[in-house]
């Protein structure tokens, strides 16, 4: 099928496989590897990216499914070679050991800080629990995202 | 001690700039021109003869080659053997002959695009003549013949103690196969390079043991095997055996393209290694007083399909269990068992987590029996400074657990704590505080080869280079060094470059980034070669400039002289070569002289759902014996990580088995690794003494940090419930199991 949809910002219009999983399309046909599998089930969080600004793991979605819709990746966060807050701080916070899960998890930080500027720990700890990681205990990540409440954007 | 500039501080790590972009380049994020993708087709039987047929797989379009066990060299390897020397029994294939657990390594699918691997690993036909199949260390027990390993380890007389006034306490139990659980499953990239090498990328823990087993089993010279440490999601212990690395260079050499062997979760799961189960009974002797007479431990290992770790784990499980408390007499029987399921392997403590996850219940059994305060029972019998090893082992060093256990009172206010928690108790809720002990080494001194290279040089950009064989395995292995070069030479820390291990620029190294020696021994190298070298810069400045070297200070990447001439490393570097035609450089080997233990002491609060039988644990203090933190950020980030791991331990993590060997936990779905939500706020207290033989005062903190949470929770919910659960995980149907039956009383 001839796909049209937004990814990190720009229109783009090809032929895909429509059974291709969101995964396999960002990292093989965009070369978005930022984009990671852990799991291959949507347990993992490694793959998530935004979806029209919902957080939703790319394994679990086709590519057909992405038609005239906007996609972010984390290769979509930076803004004229500056990083966005959030990234900043999971790097000043240590919330990044391995960085496997990484781009996985800021991009769910980031879909809560969109729709909650000002979470809670609680909300926090919620947003990424479809997040795993198996090197941080999740502390510096949640001190990350504390640290850039209530600065949107 | 002098005031230390660098180790210590929470400087921000390089790596972690990339890694927060997405722009990394993780072993699966690479493509070479002509790079051909390879899976391993996996046993789905326990233990059976096979027979394999390819003829349909290979009509994929795209399939190139399937690889069985008649193509691969008739040579058996052990995938534990990180040296020529360490002679471990070999008794596996790159490619199985027959399968002997699920997961066995049958096939190898090799084609041009991922899909069409895929597919014809799918059409890969797998025959299977079944037999019997022994799953878990009970039924290896009554098999009978399945032992692989048996030692006794033993100090003073346990038979033979005088048995009035003493009280004896016995306490059986167990501990699970655990997952690694390393976000990136397990991977390798192999090509030819442009003179006709053989390059392997792998996110490894030790470069040269991976060319060893390369060389061995495809019989190439040393020097025509290039293995590159790549960067790594996770390791864990779990990339610390070579698993995908033989049979993805065997491939990329016979096939003469590139290859990238990729396994997918219930691959990682099954197919790789896992933290070996154990059970044990542990009686303890004490004295009415308190005093610990002595111990008898018997244990079993399931050690899985292959020999891999089969004497390491029952060893490594020993000897630990005579470094933390003064037991004069004590035996201690370990048993490993070949059964068909996962090998097992290295991972995260290295048989602590086995060894105090039952001794530390058995010792508060004890202090319940004795009525006495489990932390002041513990205190009357720990090890302190200066203590030697009953059993023989290397000395204790600065061993600080007296420490850990009273700093770690006071700051979780125990006493007052344990005294009032069971007044929180609802008729659904039962709280409880409990903790536990720990103890682990710092590298192999004493028991194997421990000794590194170090090459450091100045460049005339005043930039360092230090060249040592490390593998960052996420834990900022690379800044720890850095920090520690930074020190020594007294220059900024991000104009330290230290590259990770690649057997073509890394100078040798005898035992890779495990057995929590790479801060301890690698970082007390780079010390050292740091001193070396500076030492070399200010003889230069004597010999360039006349500066008298006592009065000359290096301050920020430059020497001083009398407070008022100065040179930069760099001009030095440059006027040094031009005048003397020689490099500004150092080299040494060095190796310690000791391997003391690290310990650590945490306290953990319960709530417990006696419902649903939820465990949730609401407090966690880890203090841990660390002799001086390398970087405060990265130190506390291994105890909360630790922490993670030893909490799954205790309540979550199992890879279970059904009784034919079936993995019923083949993703996450079914094997639970703890999420924020249920993760609680993990306190740190450090204590920092200063060790003297190493780096700046450091130890290790790595694996000794997931050893104690999971006991301390156990004691916590023992507490909370007046049970006595001491088969690990503490699931929610053991407990409702446990309430039911005190119900029916």
């Amino acid at each position: 099928m001839l796909l049209t949809c937004k990814i990190n910002g720009e229109f783009i219009s090809r032929e895909i496989d429509p059974q291709k999983r969101l995964l396999d399309f960002l990292r093989e046909d965009m070369g978005l590897t930022g984009v990671k599998e852990g799991c291959g089930e949507g347990e993992c969080g490694a793959c998530t990216v935004l979806l029209d600004n919902q957080a939703v793991t790319s394994c679990t979605v086709y590519a057909g499914q992405i038609m005239n819709r906007e996609i972010l990746t984390i290769e979509g966060l930076e803004k004229n070679g500056e990083l966005h807050t959030l990234q900043k701080a999971f790097i000043e916070n240590g919330a990044i050991q391995c960085g496997f899960c990484t781009p996985g998890m800021i991009m769910s930080c980031y879909a809560l800080l969109q729709e909650n500027p000002n979470p809670s720990r609680q909300e926090i700890r919620r947003a990424i629990e479809g997040n795993l990681c198996r090197c941080t205990g999740y502390e510096k990540i949640i001190k990350a995202v504390e640290s850039v409440k209530g600065e949107r954007k | 001690m002098e005031t230390l500039k660098y180790v210590g501080k929470p400087f921000v790590r390089e790596d972690a700039f990339d890694k927060a972009r997405g722009k990394t380049q993780y072993t699966c994020d690479r493509k070479i021109q002509g790079m051909l993708y390879g899976k391993l087709v996996l046993s789905e039987k326990a233990h059976a003869s096979i027979q394999i047929c390819t003829e349909k797989a290979e009509q994929v379009p795209g399939v190139v080659r399937i690889f069985t066990h008649k193509d691969v060299p008739e040579k058996k390897y052990n995938p534990h053997n990180w040296t020529a020397g360490t002679g471990v029994f070999e008794d596996m294939y790159i490619l199985s002959e027959k399968a002997r657990y699920v997961g066995d390594h049958l096939a190898l699918v090799v084609g041009e695009t991922r899909e069409a691997v895929e597919e014809g690993a799918a059409l890969v036909e797998l025959h299977y003549e079944e037999e019997p199949a022994v799953i878990g260390y009970e039924a290896a027990r009554e098999a009978g013949d399945h032992v692989a390993f048996e030692k006794e380890v033993k100090c003073g007389d346990f038979e033979h103690i005088q048995q009035e006034e003493v009280l004896e306490i016995e306490t059986a139990g167990s501990t699970q196969a655990i997952h690694h659980g390393p976000i990136e499953p397990h991977i390798a990239l192999a090509d030819i390079d442009e003179t006709g090498n053989l390059v392997v990328w792998t996110p490894c823990q030790t470069v040269f043991m991976v060319r060893y087993h390369i060389c061995s089993l495809l019989d190439l010279p040393y020097t025509k095997v290039r293995v590159v440490k790549a960067v790594m999601g996770g390791s864990f212990g779990g990339k610390g055996l070579s698993v995908v690395e033989p049979a993805c260079a065997f491939a990329a050499w016979t096939l003469r393209r590139p290859v990238m062997l990729y396994m997918d979760r219930p691959a990682d799961i099954t197919a790789t290694r896992k933290r070996n189960p154990s059970c044990m009974t542990v009686r303890t002797l004490v004295t009415r007083e308190g005093k610990i007479l002595g111990r008898y431990i018997d244990s079993e290992f399931d050690g899985g399909a292959y020999y891999t770790n089969a004497s390491a784990i029952a060893m490594a499980f020993s000897k630990k269990l005579f470094r933390l408390y003064r037991i004069p007499n004590q035996t201690v029987h370990a048993k490993t068992y070949y059964t068909n399921t996962t090998p097992g392997g290295s991972c995260r403590g290295y048989g602590s987590p086995q060894a105090h996850a039952v001794t530390e219940i058995n010792l508060d059994q004890a202090a319940k029996k004795l009525q006495m305060d489990p932390c002041e029972f513990r205190l009357k019998n720990v090890v302190l400074p200066g203590d030697k090893d009953p059993s023989g082992g290397t000395d204790l060093g600065d061993a600080r657990i007296k420490e850990c256990i009273l700093k770690g009172m006071e700051a979780f206010d125990w006493k007052n704590r344990r005294e009032h928690i069971k007044e929180k108790d609802t008729d659904r809720y039962a709280w409880g505080i409990g903790m536990a002990c720990g103890t682990h080494g710092n590298g192999y001194k004493g028991g194997y080869p421990d000794f590194t290279n170090v090459m450091m040089q100045i460049h005339p950009d005043g930039s360092a280079e230090v060249r040592i064989a490390v593998h960052d395995q996420g834990c900022g292995t690379v800044m720890t060094m850095q920090q520690i070069a930074a020190e020594a030479l007294h220059m900024d820390v991000y104009r330290i470059k230290v590259p990770e291990a690649d057997t073509f620029i890394s100078p040798y190294d005898a035992a890779g980034t495990q057995a929590s020696r790479v801060t301890y021994v690698c970082g007390r190298a780079v010390q050292k070669a740091g001193e070396q070298l500076l030492d070399k810069i200010k003889n230069a400045c004597l010999a360039l400039y006349g500066w008298e070297k006592e009065k000359q200070e290096a301050l920020d990447g430059e020497i001083i002289y009398q407070g008022t001439e100065k040179k930069s490393y760099g001009e030095i570097s440059i006027e040094y070569e031009k005048t003397f035609h020689r490099y500004l450089h150092t080299e040494l080997e060095y190796e310690p002289e000791e391997n003391p233990g690290v310990y650590c002491a945490d306290f953990a609060e319960v709530k417990i759902d006696k419902y649903t039988g939820l465990v949730e644990v609401t407090d966690l203090l880890a203090v841990h014996d660390v002799g001086q933190c390398m970087n405060r950020t990265l130190s506390e980030g291994q105890v909360e990580g630790g922490a993670q791991m030893s909490l799954g331990q205790a309540l979550f993590e199992e890879i279970s088995y059904d009784k034919k060997g079936g993995v019923r936990s083949q993703n996450f779905s079914k094997y639970h690794m703890i999420n924020a939500p249920e993760m609680p706020e993990v306190k740190s207290i450090f204590i920092e003494n200063h060790h003297a033989q190493g780096p700046y005062g450091a130890k290790s903190l790595g694996e000794v940090v997931a050893v104690a949470p999971a006991p301390a929770v156990a004691n916590a919910i023992n507490f909370a419930l007046g049970s006595c659960f001491t088969d690990y995980p503490i699931t929610p149907e053991k407990i409702v199991d446990f309430l039911e039956k005190q119900s029916n009383r």
